[in-house]
């Protein structure tokens, strides 16, 4: 049974970081309708700058964890306001393509650094014995990567349901045109979408980059893993990518401890999430929690 | 009236049927005459050395994909994030039936029009199936359901025994009416191969958008409500758009298939896919010169960059990185520039070249 | 003036004679964190070699491509180097191998990979593996576990391997050397996938009674695990601790990257390969640290393991070459591939880069044939033992 249990706890770990990557996503398309695709690359620079702060400059890591939230905030909003804000009422797959093209960009700029090339892994800042109740263990670096994941999600909730300009994000989303004329500005909305989900990434990339080193390869390929926890969940809602995580990461658990080894399947946990998004989709079209849109001709 | 079409200024279409031609003007199917005949002939004068002839090839496949994707993408609306795995599924029937009879066998090596038709269909069976959730999906709910496709192809190759676990499956030397198509002549061969298949099958969506099922894509695309409204089935239409692009697709798995002489999955990989989006949006995303245009550019671009980043590495010292980082770095400038001051693609500027010859000496 | 512009065009080919190689690797994208030092070790030591003169006035021109583990891209960039008139060829991934032997063949050019995988050899005589195939690494590996364990009954393995032909290369011969007695249990065979959590697997392969983890795959997946392992409190302080797991690996799962991505989770795991570490002082050792530092490398470069695995590849090419000089033989790919095949008895090479010498035969495609055993103490790689043959592999 502490089997059982294990998986359930593990799945509940990494489904909570899937759930902070996937705010990004989740974030940038509220507001203007946009799929990040170089969102993978973000988070692995938001890991490489809290390694940079740490071990380069010496930084304690708590204050250089959120330099670097801050560092990731500003350069996704310049990302926006350079490469983004001209192509505002442009077709969307032409927006998407750019992303594509800055998922290019940012590959590039990070081959730059040492971080393109070399694998580095974190000091290791909390204790090594794992805590362990019953059989089921979690370890100090996944426990935090929850708390942070919790008090950040719950942040933005609070942001959206509760402050002025979380209000408007959701009115830009909503309508454009009518948010337009009561005063909002809608680029500045988009400004601000891209530079949070920016902030999140970069507590994303710190939280991974602890859990299986900075190599490069593996986080940018988060951008990618966690699509199928994005439309999931529905892709503007942020309940819903918190759903969709804990889902997914328990689906990969469960598919690790009971498929793999039996019947000769291996690496179910990478291709099984597909096949549930596909069957889900089938009764939800626009996922878990997604807004439906109303259509008319 | 101009009745010279020789010197016609502007459009002066007086039925429906002349709108329809494929060539409006006689200047038009005399600069494609021209353009084709060259196409064929250039390499009996220009000595082409086995690499670049590889590059040309691959471009030409990348051609024949890029159909199909922007039919499904361009003139459907239906964002495909699969693509490479329907190519994948064209390479696949070819390398599992040469699995499965022998890579030498007669139908591998002298029936090699009949596989690669095979592929295409069975590209076009697997397309269509693909394509159901596009009977309730929309936008990226799709979108993801083809990467979802992309997802479960790649497994299932790495997975299977009978598909090597993704490593190569050879394919045999084929046969042509001279004999074996020995290494001196492969990709010159299969040069007039693919290309005769890339003309074939661009008249063919020519065509195919001037009848009544090419108009319902577009129909289905501008307002899939407003289609329904005139009688057409949208539901049917997506599926069928994902059928035609698995068809394409599917025989440019083969293409490549016999070209690589062999299929290993590393081809056709979610970054293949996006590849083939790159090369349908840069060209043009709803056009048919787009398509053509595309995979050239991005092949090119692609290919100097390399050149760029080793030229650069001569004298940047060795221990930046620099040289590296110079490929993805200009490859994505250069799309991500393009794409902010063009978002239509290059079939745009071609757009506004012809018309700037038409209407000459008028302004617009 | 006939005479003088013919003149003119020979004296530039007779002053300098340079011959063609040509390296085509993953520099950016999957596995490029081997691929990239491998690409300077050749980088360097090619430099080295035309700067230094080890082969008279002749000089070497290796270009080096970036193929991102790409088949396709492997196939133009050989194509292209076959064009400039390539002697002989540097290759990297196994799939890429696999995919070109054929071509390879075809043409009849020698062919040193970076894929230690014995089926590529099989699959075209051409193929020259540089050091012990995966399966003589992974067989060594079980060897040591058999004859080490300690506590009763037959040792139970798990193998952990990539999901690719790469992973899967030492699988067969594995099975059929615990089939001639190799005294072990494989329990299952784990294909990872890109898992952030490892749990599962490790609690699994724990409640089956499993010991040894055999791994044959690329570094981060195996950080991942003996993270996990760590976290769980389930890795072995000491080899074989009864009811912990101790975790062993094939060359590309090792080295110093190994540990600075795992930190001190990767405290007593097993490695094997046949390179010589630049933790284990030595002249060579000296000799690698120099070379790097001549061409301004940083530290992880110089020591790493994937360096001297780009050195050592380009040391058997250009010693193929020198020797094929020195015998008075034209240089071109069958007279370099008639001198690898007489590269054995009191003829092989000593690269000093490896610990035992490089030797080829008409029959035998691998090149060093000893094996070291190295174990993580207090954060770097130690020697374990003599350099050793698998007894169950021949």
């Amino acid at each position: 049974m502490s089997y059982f249990f294990q998986l359930v706890v593990s799945g509940m770990v990494v489904g909570s970081i899937y759930a902070l990557s996937a705010l990004g996503f989740v974030l940038i398309y509220k507001s203007s309708r946009v799929l990040n695709i170089a969102h993978g690359q973000i988070i692995a620079a938001g890991a490489f700058i809290v390694y940079a702060l740490t071990v380069w400059a010496g930084v304690h890591i708590i204050p250089s964890f959120l330099a670097s939230m801050v560092i990731t905030f500003f350069l996704s909003m310049s990302v926006e306001r350079v490469f983004l804000r001209r192509l505002i009422g442009e077709p969307i797959i032409s927006v998407i393509m750019v992303t594509i093209g800055l998922m290019s960009i940012l590959d590039g700029l990070i081959y730059l650094t040492p971080f393109g090339s070399v694998n580095y892994s974190f000091p290791e800042f909390l204790p090594t014995t794992p805590i362990s109740l019953g059989g089921v263990s979690i370890s100090w670096t996944q426990l935090v990567g929850v708390i942070i994941t919790a008090i950040l999600i719950g942040a933005f909730s609070w942001f959206f349901k509760r402050s002025t300009i979380g209000v408007s994000m959701r009115a830009v989303s909503d309508d454009q045109l009518a948010s337009m004329s009561v005063g909002i500005s809608v680029p500045k909305v988009f400004g601000l979408a891209w530079a949070m989900a920016g902030l999140s990434a970069a507590a994303a990339g710190g939280i991974i980059g602890n859990i299986t080193g900075l190599n490069f390869e593996t986080l940018r390929a988060f951008g990618i893993t966690v699509f199928p926890v994005v439309i999931l969940g529905g892709l503007d809602s942020i309940i819903g990518a918190v759903v969709a995580g804990i889902i997914m990461g328990l689906i990969q658990q469960f598919a690790a401890g009971y498929l793999d080894g039996n019947w000769g399947l291996n690496g179910t946990a990478d291709v099984l999430p597909y096949i549930i998004l596909l069957v889900i989709l089938l009764f939800k079209p626009h996922g878990l929690f997604g807004t439906h849109e109303i259509e008319r001709v | 009236m101009s009745t010279n079409r020789w010197f016609a200024t502007g459009n002066f279409y007086t039925t429906y049927e002349e709108e329809q031609r494929i060539f409006k003007t006689n200047v038009d199917r005399l600069f494609f005459a021209l353009f084709l005949v060259s196409l064929f002939i250039w390499p009996f004068f220009i000595e082409a050395s086995n690499r670049n002839m590889l590059v040309i090839n691959n471009i030409l496949i990348a051609v024949v994909a890029v159909y199909g994707l922007n039919l499904v993408t361009g003139f459907a609306g239906l964002i495909s994030i699969g693509h490479a795995a329907f190519v994948g599924i064209g390479a696949y029937t070819l390398a599992g039936t040469a699995r499965a009879i022998g890579d030498n066998h007669v139908l591998i090596t002298h029936a090699w029009p009949l596989m690669i038709l095979i592929s295409g269909f069975v590209g076009a069976v697997f397309g269509a199936f693909v394509g159901l959730p596009a009977m309730r999906l929309k936008h990226l709910y799709l979108a993801i359901a083809t990467l979802s496709f992309q997802m479960i192809f790649t497994w299932t190759i790495n997975f299977m025994t009978f598909f090597n676990q993704g490593q190569m499956i050879a394919v045999g030397r084929v046969f042509w009416i001279t004999g074996k198509v020995g290494r001196k002549d492969h990709y010159f061969f299969w040069y007039y191969v693919i290309l005769v298949t890339a003309v074939i099958c661009g008249l063919a969506v020519r065509n195919l958008l001037r009848t009544r099922y090419g108009r319902c894509l577009v129909a289905v695309r501008d307002n899939d409500r407003a289609a329904d409204a005139m009688g057409m089935h949208p539901g049917l239409t997506k599926v069928y758009a994902f059928a035609l692009a698995g068809f394409f697709a599917g025989v440019a798995g083969a293409l490549h298939t016999y070209m690589f002489r062999g299929a290993g999955f590393e081809s056709f990989t979610l970054h293949h896919s996006i590849i083939y989006l790159a090369m349908a949006i840069v060209g043009g995303l709803g056009t048919l010169p787009g398509s053509l245009l595309g995979p050239v550019a991005i092949k090119t671009l692609e290919l100097q960059m390399e050149h760029l980043s080793e030229w650069a590495g001569t004298f940047l010292p060795a221990t930046m990185n620099l040289a590296t980082a110079l490929r993805p770095l200009g490859f994505g400038l250069v799309i991500v520039l393009f794409l902010m001051f063009e978002p239509r693609g290059m079939a745009n500027w071609w757009r506004i070249c012809r018309s700037y010859f038409k209407l000459w000496p008028f302004r617009y | 003036m006939a005479v003088g512009l013919a003149l003119a065009f020979m004296a530039p080919v007779q002053a300098a004679e340079s011959y063609q190689l040509g390296l085509s690797l993953a520099i950016t994208g999957p596995t490029s964190d081997a691929g990239n030092p491998y690409s300077k070790g050749v980088e360097d030591y090619m430099r080295l070699v035309n700067e230094t003169g080890i082969l008279g006035d002749a000089k070497v021109d290796c270009p080096i491509r970036d193929d991102m583990y790409e088949t396709a891209v492997t196939k133009r960039n050989f194509e292209d180097f076959l064009d400039q008139g390539m002697v002989l060829f540097l290759s990297y991934a196994t799939g890429a191998n696999l995919a070109l032997a054929n071509d390879f063949t075809e043409v009849e050019i020698p062919v040193i990979p970076a894929s230690f995988h014995k089926g590529i050899a099989d699959a075209s005589n051409y193929i020259f593996l540089p050091i012990a195939s995966y399966s003589h690494q992974y067989v060594g590996l079980g060897e040591f576990v058999a004859k080490n364990h300690k506590g009763g009954g037959v040792p139970k393995v798990a193998a952990f391997i990539h999901p690719s032909a790469f992973g899967r290369a030492p699988l067969e011969d594995f099975k059929t050397a615990v089939a001639a007695g190799l005294k072990l249990e494989i329990v299952e065979v784990v294909e990872h996938g890109k898992d952030l959590d490892n749990s599962a697997l490790l609690k699994r392969l724990a409640s089956k009674g499993v010991q040894y983890v055999l791994c044959q795959t690329i570094q981060s997946p195996v950080v991942t695990l003996i993270n996990d392992s760590q976290r769980l409190g389930m890795t072995a302080k000491s080899f074989g601790e009864e009811g912990k797991l101790t975790f062993l690996g094939a060359h590309y799962t090792g080295g110093n990257d190994l540990i600075a991505l795992a930190g001190s989770a990767a405290e007593g795991f097993y490695w094997t390969t046949s390179y010589r570490l630049t933790s284990e002082k030595g002249p060579w050792t000296d000799w690698q640290l120099e070379l790097a530092k001549k061409y301004g490398r940083d530290d992880k470069t110089a020591n790493s393991h994937n360096y001297t695995n780009g050195i050592m590849a380009a040391q058997v090419a250009v010693e193929t070459i020198r020797r094929t000089r020195e015998a008075g033989k034209e240089i071109n790919s069958a007279s370099l591939f008639e001198t690898l095949n007489q590269m054995n008895g009191d003829k092989s090479y000593e690269p000093l880069t490896t610990v035992g010498p490089v030797n080829y035969s008409d029959t035998d495609r691998m090149g060093v044939d000893t094996l070291q055993l190295y174990v993580v103490k207090n954060g770097v790689f130690r020697a374990e033992g003599e350099p050793f043959k698998p007894e169950f592999l021949k």
